[in-house]
């Protein structure tokens, strides 16, 4: 009985220990979420021109696409 | 990205620019651009400062999350999808359908 408490305990210890790793690991939620206000940006785009967020108020919504790297898919 | 420009526009008829961000160079996101047919503007946030305010920052990889955001035309985030549910960004083509619709 006791044997398997501590087997358990273990089990118990090794899958947390784990889990916290990998909690560690990941990276923060991302600060803008659904509700907040976009924050502005000037950018320049493909083809060297200038692009900010507030251009398009009141205007077009806009769909933000962040991405990992270029040549990469999505 | 390619997503994107398929739902072009379906997006563009609901009043909706598409605007890609990374921090790639201007140069490798025009080489990119072009084997693609992408046409919106893909941008580049070289330095990462726009990905860090928006918290999207991956120091593992030194680079973006990916992340899609829509923003509706107060500014307001009103849709997101985040790593890989970012890939397909049909739940922002239904919700900017619907935003059209709720004008």
């Amino acid at each position: 009985m006791n044997k398997l408490f501590v087997a358990l305990l273990l089990a118990g210890t090794l899958v947390s220990g784990c889990y916290a790793a990998d909690q560690s690991n990941s990276v923060p939620p991302p600060k803008i979420k659904v509700g907040d206000m976009a924050p502005d940006f000037t950018l320049q785009d493909q083809n060297g021109h200038k692009v900010s967020l507030h251009e398009f108020r009141g205007k077009k919504n806009v769909a933000l696409a962040f991405y990992i790297f270029a040549f990469t898919g999505g | 990205m390619q997503a994107f420009q398929q739902n072009l526009a379906k997006l563009e008829a609901a009043d909706t620019q598409v605007l890609g961000v990374s921090m790639d160079s201007p140069f490798s996101n025009k080489a990119w651009a072009q084997q693609l047919g992408v046409t919106f503007p893909l941008l580049s946030d070289w330095g990462g400062d726009t990905t860090k305010t928006y918290g999207l920052y991956d120091p593992e990889y030194k680079a973006a999350r990916r992340v899609n955001y829509l923003i509706d035309k107060n500014g307001k985030v009103v849709e997101m999808q985040l790593d890989d549910d970012a890939i397909d960004p049909t739940k922002v083509v239904v919700a900017c359908q619907a935003q059209k619709l709720n004008r």
